[in-house]
């Protein structure tokens, strides 16, 4: 047992791994062969966004998927938190993107066999399952569904469904086409039935479909294999699999998505019986050294939240409960997002895990005994039982055929200097094939390990690549034709507003040729049946009804492109966000408002004109800004890929925040990688630094950006692509008295500490006992958030310290101990080796003061609460009888061994204090030598400043705010900028390493290509009405408006307009107009608001 | 001196014309003067007080017309102020122009309820005129309802001359919104009620240099003084800006914030 | 009595408001209470522009003659504009546009202004309910009869 949990430290064998960042910057003068191209191995959101972005660097990508459709679990969700976004809405057009590109083949039911080669020259074999139907030849249509005799378990909807054997996977599914499962189909084995052979009017089934072997040749190979679930059966006590209403929250997923199998209501699948009392039980499968899943899933504390919402958003008389040890709300939004479950939904969060669950009959209610904050015993029925299950790597065949390594939990290893690396060079991988992680940190290993691949191909960048050919844009009449298609979103739109009666209101309007609606207007195959209807019904205008234009309408505009239509002839109608989700519960005005939204889109629409694109070139340079972890890696990445950096460092020296780390949690020597990292930055001949130096003006736009940085006197103007946020942030300074810092020298900062253990270890020599105390400047009022790194950064430097002084005493005060993902096991560690853990609650906070020269450290402890302290010395005085007054319910976290509860006790006895003569309950007082912080980390003060110069917003907690929480992690939504590292949120080295290199990528889709296509919607100004009066060249903020002085008129440079169209609502006399906002639109949809319907 | 004498001094100059009136049957008509008719220029107390037009209006036309010409001009203050706003609008090209300024008579500054109807010139020498607005403070006065039926009822019997637009001399674009079909229907009387008389008021926001000649032209009588006075009050106290005065444009047609912290403006 | 006099006439004559959206902030502020389910009256219509400073005091009058009972702008909060200083044109005119309104007898109270970012999607839906019970007390728009009138005068004059 104690070896084993020595062994468990994730410090596994590192080999042959790579070097931090980009150890091919010289690729070895033989080597003969680059292919450019790359295999993406797994098309779940990591490995589809990996290959958009190789697919943007220039590479061509061979994306291949073990299913039949790409998706992954992603494609599964219901919602994403903490936005609680669609997620089959956000996923679907990147499916689509990657679907529709010419320059990714996607290979679904294929596995990998082996790779051979070397880095630049790999060799897959690789086995292709038949998939007895041709997907070229394939529509999607479903007539084959219709006529096939065996059902079978829909994987798609966690088996909950049954589904004909020959099906398209799942709506939205890339490739939209159907698939024949052979384990039961009556043809294959039999040679019996083949109906759908016999309806297949496209002729796409074709039984003699062989399996094949091939061989791809790639420059590169990224593992992207995504997670599969914890078989909650292993934990036979919650009766998963015997009692029909105990399920897991995959399952539950399905049932609250409007796709699923109950159509979104939540309901009991045995009786049909509407669910009140739900019960969630947090860590089945994570947290758990007995099944052998020590590490903790990172994700089930918020998607359990965000389920329990959801569910109660269905029907509010839902009473979800979850069971937890910790809430792991530790990234951006989470500690919200979780705190407004409590406070607005009323969702319940009971710290304790009930260790059995059984069937109470004839109800088919789910018993469950618990130990509530009280400490009282308690037993509740429940409706529902939903089993949080934890994530597993789904590496073992992937390991096997690429012989990378794999740690002891199965996640590819990976060194924590540059994460997405393995232990085969020129291979890579992303998400949770190396650990378990949400969707934008999986995001942003995939744009990086993207970046990687790249390094590794660049000589044959762009050799592999097609490109895009659109028909000619056809010449359209002024008369309008207007298409419709109103979306039912599945039943996001569908279920409240009546769709059939809005497509058929938008047949009698001005202009209006056709009209239809769809289930998804989204998917591929309705994008395939836009393009038919604009050539059948020769449409020269398209309205989609559906959801927002912000993240929709590039999709549309797309399909509109491909079917030879000028992409600008297209509107939208937002009847999800502005109207369906909003008016849920008056379905006839969701209606009548769908109806007047369709109309106002309709008569702009009407009034649309084809736009031209212009271009403008790309100046192959990147300014970084911040000379820290995130901004050096990002700068080195983009240096070593071969483009121009000027690095940018208010400080005098670089390294940032970092240089006060001296380890990571998981050993890696923080101080010797800042130091190489830095004489790699310094000596790089592509990167010119900037030190001391300050922005003082930032001009340009994507691809052309011009500043003005002052270094002391001298002012240096450069040009450059792109931008790469990478201000950082501070640690929180706590207040002058804040449980006496700054009064007393005894009490210091967790950075003060670690610098001690590693540069002054004397110092603490005669320290016996040391306090920690946890979310200093964070969880507060001031700072809301979670500051993500501090509890496993008290574990570490409780542990070195504990290297130093195994005999001393070291207690951590916390709220919740968030050793997310793997560091789980340094926790256990910490524990095993007799850390003393006291939660406090909120309203009890330690406190600190001085007893004559003592340091005395009060805290109510919350696991010792008052009713039951008794009972709990009880236990605590005999372990052995805990067994038996307080069986397995009681909170897991005893759980950990015996030798921990001894250890505990030994803790204990070291406090003399808490053993006085009336045992006053909960408090505890500690005596220690050393009063340890672990503050919070708060943002940039000068990310402000930042922040307005390049137009780009922060969040309420001042840090910066990306483009798309779950999809976007690294982009702003101003083109050619990003952000990395701490600017964006408190996190890890390695997290911003990996967030650098994502930054780097993204970068690098913009600097790999030779110019950006501006928009079409700019401001136009008409000469032949302009008065020349030069109001609208003062109105401009971007310069982009001169005047003529021979003309005597105003004139517009589109590559500098950002189309706000601030000139033309200033214009009296209308001469300036902002295409595509023009005042006759807008006057024309103000009218179209209010005709009487 | 007298203007005559002070344009003559002009034309002696170099100066092309001086804009002025000339009387013609007991009318005054605008009149460029040159050097062969300069001594038919009237003296300023022969022009009728009743008897004004646009002067600025037409002297930026005349230079438009003549490229290289230099022209004078004997100017009221609201033609001084058109004049100064016109320029920020790159509609005159002062450095060819030479003002030779006098004062209205007290009548007509009364009538006017004119705050200056002096040249900057003769600022020295005049008493501080008091702002009269009796007009827009008997309407402030009223309720509501009663302010919307008085408006109302003032707009229903506009027969759409254009004549409150054709005489203003800060009107000068080649398209107007008056004539925009989406936002007052043609061929309809009165002309869309009350956006018509709105367009002109919000288009005279930061430009109505209160000369108050539209309302000498309307043959309705709708008391335009006011209203666009009233946008004139709302422009100066929120926005700090007088039309007509020499320096920054109007807030409403440059960037940024005039007025007021970005504090006052986030709450 | 009055206030239940108010709700009555509400349910007779339903108000109809439009909103002006700026596509950066504010329009994705009321994506996010969508995608956060915030209800709100449905009497409310948007309108996408790319800034609010897009909008003119043109797009207002427009509103309220076509028939809006309210006109809400929003946009960016000042100094977050996407487009720099865009929402400090809107505020200036905004306040023009009031002042006059008011001076013309329709109650200013029915033409706001609002900063909502996009992460203010509770703002967005906090700021319609209320905006939407402001007017709702004002009842129709004032214009409205003039608009009547406007139309049996126009249905006249056609006839000549």
């Amino acid at each position: 047992m104690q070896a084993e949990s020595k062994k468990g430290k994730g410090k596994s064998k590192k080999a042959k791994v790579e070097s931090p960042i980009g150890a091919r910057e010289k690729p070895e003068p033989k080597r003969s062969r680059v292919t450019g191209a790359a295999i993406v191995v797994g098309g779940g959101i990591g490995g589809v966004q990996a290959s958009l972005d190789l697919v943007e660097m220039g590479y061509k990508v061979y994306l291949l998927e073990s299913s039949p459709s790409l998706g992954g679990v992603m494609g599964q969700l219901d919602k994403t938190f903490p936005t609680n976004d669609c997620s089959m809405c956000i996923l679907s057009p990147k499916l689509v993107e990657a679907g529709s590109s010419e320059n990714i083949e996607i290979l679904t039911l294929t596995d990998v066999l082996s790779i051979t080669g070397k880095p630049g020259d790999f060799k897959a074999r690789v086995r292709i399952r038949p998939r007895y139907v041709d997907v070229e030849k394939c529509t999607g249509c479903g007539i084959c569904s219709e006529n096939c005799r065996v059902k079978v378990k829909d994987p798609y909807n966690a088996n909950l469904t049954r589904v004909p054997l020959i099906r398209v996977p799942f709506p939205q599914a890339v490739p939209l086409s159907a698939f024949i499962d052979p384990s039961k189909c009556l043809f294959l084995l039999k040679g019996k039935c083949g109906n759908c052979k016999e309806v297949c009017a496209a002729g796409a089934v074709n039984f003699n479909d062989k399996e094949r072997i091939e061989e791809i040749r790639a420059g590169s190979v990224i593992i992207a294999s995504g997670l599969k679930t914890f078989d909650a059966r292993k934990r036979g006590e919650y009766g998963y699999g015997i009692y029909p209403n105990v399920i897991t929250s995959l399952e539950f997923e399905r049932i609250l998505c409007a796709s699923g199998p109950t159509q979104g209501r939540v309901i009991r699948r045995n009786d049909g019986k509407h669910v009140k009392k739900i019960g969630f039980i947090q860590c089945v499968g994570s947290r758990d050294k007995v099944i052998g899943n020590s590490y903790c899933s990172s994700v089930c504390c918020m998607y359990s939240t965000k389920e329990a919402i959801i569910a109660k958003e269905h029907s509010p008389e839902i009473e979800p409960t979850i069971f937890y040890i910790d809430t792991r709300a530790c990234s951006k939004g989470f500690e919200e997002y979780t705190e407004r479950a409590k406070e607005f939904h009323g969702i319940r969060y009971i710290r304790c895990l009930p260790s059995f669950a059984k069937e109470v009959a004839p109800s088919g209610n789910i018993l469950l005994r618990y130990i509530d904050e009280g400490a009282n015993i308690k037993e509740e029925e429940f409706d529902l039982l939903v089993l949080s299950v934890g994530l597993e790597a789904g590496t073992g065949e992937i390991a096997k055929s690429t012989g990378v390594e794999l740690d002891q939990h199965g996640f590819v290893s990976s060194p924590p200097e540059n994460p997405v690396s393995t232990s085969r060079p020129g291979i890579y991988a992303c998400g949770v094939a190396l650990s378990p992680k949400d969707i934008p940190e999986t995001v942003a290993q995939a744009s990086a390990s993207a970046g990687m691949a790249s390094l590794v191909m660049k000589e044959a960048r762009g050799k592999l690549m097609k490109r895009k050919e659109y028909p000619p844009e056809r010449e359209i009449s002024p008369e309008p034709r207007i298409g419709v298609v109103v979306c039912h979103c599945g039943t996001n739109i569908g279920g409240v507003v009546n769709v059939k009666e809005v497509v058929e209101f938008a047949k009698d309007l001005p202009g209006v040729v056709f009209s239809d609606e769809r289930i998804y207007a989204c998917s591929q195959d309705a994008q395939e049946w836009i393009r038919d209807m604009i050539g059948k019904h020769d449409l020269n205008r398209v309205v989609v009804a559906s959801c927002t234009p912000r993240t929709h309408q590039p999709l549309f505009r797309e399909t509109l492109k491909s079917a030879g239509l000028n992409k600008y002839l297209f509107e939208m109608a937002n009847i999800r966000e502005h109207c369906s989700w909003v008016h849920m519960n008056s379905p006839e005005e969701a209606t009548e408002k769908a109806k007047t939204l369709v109309r106002m889109a309709v008569a702009k629409a009407s009034l649309l004109v084809p736009l031209a694109e212009g271009s403008s070139p790309v100046v192959h340079s990147a300014l970084v800004i911040g000379g820290g972890v995130a901004g050096m890696v990002a700068a080195l990445k983009l240096a070593e890929t071969g483009y121009q950096v000027y690095l940018l460092e208010g400080q005098d020296s670089l390294g940032g925040k970092a240089r006060h780390v001296r380890k990571t949690i998981e050993g890696m020597d923080v101080s010797e990688f800042i130091e190489k990292t830095i004489t790699r930055v310094m000596s790089h001949p592509r990167i010119e630094i900037f030190l001391g130096a300050r922005l003082k003006e930032i001009d340009g736009y994507i691809g052309s950006f011009r500043s003005t940085i002052e270094v002391g006197e001298r002012v240096e103007e450069i040009e450059h692509g792109v931008v790469i946020v990478a201000t950082g942030a501070e640690e929180y300074v706590p207040r002058k008295g804040e449980y006496l810092f700054g009064l007393d020298e005894r009490v210091i900062t967790q950075t003060e500490f670690e610098r001690r253990i590693w540069c002054e270890p004397e110092t603490l020599r005669n320290v016996r006992r040391v306090a920690m105390i946890q979310c200093v400047g964070s969880r507060s009022e001031e700072h809301p958030y979670c500051s993500r790194i501090c509890c496993s950064v008290a574990v570490k430097n409780s542990l070195a310290f504990l290297e130093l002084n195994p005999d001393a005493d070291v207690s951590i005060c916390y709220k919740d101990v968030r050793t997310y993902g793997l560091k789980e096991d340094y926790y256990f560690e910490a524990r095993e080796k007799g850390v003393n853990f006291i939660r406090f609650n909120e309203e009890y906070p330690p406190s600190v003061g001085k007893i004559g020269e003592k340091i005395e450290l009060k805290v109510n402890d919350a696991n010792l609460s008052a009713p039951s302290h008794k009972y709990r010395l009880h236990s605590i005085a005999d372990p052995s009888t805990q067994e038996r007054s307080a069986p397995s319910e009681y909170n897991r976290s005893t759980r950990w061994s015996r030798a921990l509860q001894e250890r505990r006790l030994d803790a204990l006895g070291t406090i003399p204090h808490l053993w006085n003569g009336t045992l006053s309950a909960e408090e505890i007082k500690l005596e220690p030598d050393l009063v340890v912080l672990s503050c919070g980390t708060v943002a940039n003060p000068s990310a402000q400043e930042i922040a307005q110069m390049l137009k780009v917003p922060l969040d309420s907690n001042g840090f910066f705010l990306e483009a798309h929480v779950k999809l976007k992690p690294v982009d702003f939504a101003t083109d050619g900028i990003f952000v990395a590292g701490l600017a964006h949120y408190p996190k890890t080295i390695s997290e911003s390493i990996d967030q650098a290199n994502a930054a780097a990528s993204r970068a690098e889709t913009i600097l790999s290509k030779e110019e950006v296509i501006t928009e079409g919607t700019v401001a136009f100004i008409d000469e032949e009405i302009c008065t020349g009066c030069g109001q609208c060249v003062s109105l401009c903020s971007f310069g982009a408006i001169t005047f003529d002085e021979e003309k005597r008129v105003a004139v517009v440079n589109p590559s500098l307009c950002k189309g706000c169209g601030t000139c033309s609502s200033a214009c009296y006399s209308g001469a300036s107009r902002m295409l595509g906002f023009t005042p006759e639109q807008l006057y024309s949809q103000i009218e179209a608001a209010f005709l009487s319907v | 001196m007298s203007v005559k004498e002070e344009a003559k001094n002009l034309l002696g100059k170099g100066m092309d014309g001086v804009l002025f009136y000339q009387m013609k049957d007991g009318s005054a008509i605008p009149h460029l003067f040159t050097s062969k008719d300069i001594d038919e220029m009237p003296d300023v107390r022969e022009i009728p007080d009743s008897e004004r037009y646009p002067l600025s209006d037409i002297l930026s036309k005349l230079l438009m017309r003549f490229s290289s010409a230099k022209f004078g001009i004997v100017a009221r203050g609201c033609d001084e102020r058109a004049i100064i706003e016109l320029e920020k609008h790159q509609q005159i090209d002062t450095s060819r122009v030479s003002l030779i300024g006098f004062a209205c008579s007290p009548e007509l500054a009364k009538i006017c309820s004119c705050s200056k109807p002096y040249t900057e010139s003769l600022a020295d020498e005049m008493n501080e005129a008091q702002e009269i607005s009796r007009g827009i403070e008997s309407v402030e006065r009223m309720s509501t309802p009663a302010r919307l039926g008085f408006w109302l009822s003032n707009f229903s019997v506009c027969v759409k001359c254009m004549g409150c637009r054709n005489i203003c001399p800060l009107c000068f674009c080649k398209e107007c919104s008056l004539q925009d079909e989406d936002l007052v229907e043609s061929g309809v009387l009165p002309p869309s009620i009350p956006t018509f008389h709105l367009l002109r008021a919000i288009d005279m926001a930061g430009r109505c240099v209160m000369c108050g000649l539209c309302e000498e032209a309307c043959p309705a009588g709708i008391p335009l003084r006011t209203l666009y006075g009233k946008v004139s009050e709302i422009v100066r106290e929120e926005l700090g800006y007088v039309p007509g005065t020499r320096g920054v444009k109007s807030p409403l047609e440059e960037l940024g914030s005039s007025v007021g912290s970005d504090d006052d403006l986030k709450s | 009595m009055a206030s239940d006099e108010n709700v009555l006439l509400q349910d007779l004559t339903p108000i109809r408001i439009v909103a002006f959206l700026c596509n950066w902030c504010s329009y994705a502020g009321a994506d996010l209470a969508g995608v956060s389910r915030l209800s709100y009256p449905a009497n409310v219509v948007t309108i996408r522009v790319m800034c609010s400073g897009t909008v003119s005091p043109y797009h207002v009058l427009k509103a309220f003659q076509s028939g809006a009972d309210g006109v809400l702008i929003t946009g960016c909060h000042i100094g977050d504009c996407h487009y720099l200083k865009g929402n400090y044109m809107t505020y200036k005119r905004f306040q023009v546009i009031q002042g006059l309104l008011q001076f013309v007898g329709i109650e200013p109270e029915r033409f706001r202004l609002e900063w909502i970012s996009a992460s203010e999607g509770e703002k967005f839906a906090e700021t319609v309910r209320d905006f939407t019970e402001e007017v709702g007390k004002l009842g129709e728009s004032p214009l409205a009869d003039e608009r009547e009138a406007a139309k049996s005068r126009e249905a006249l004059m056609r006839r000549f």
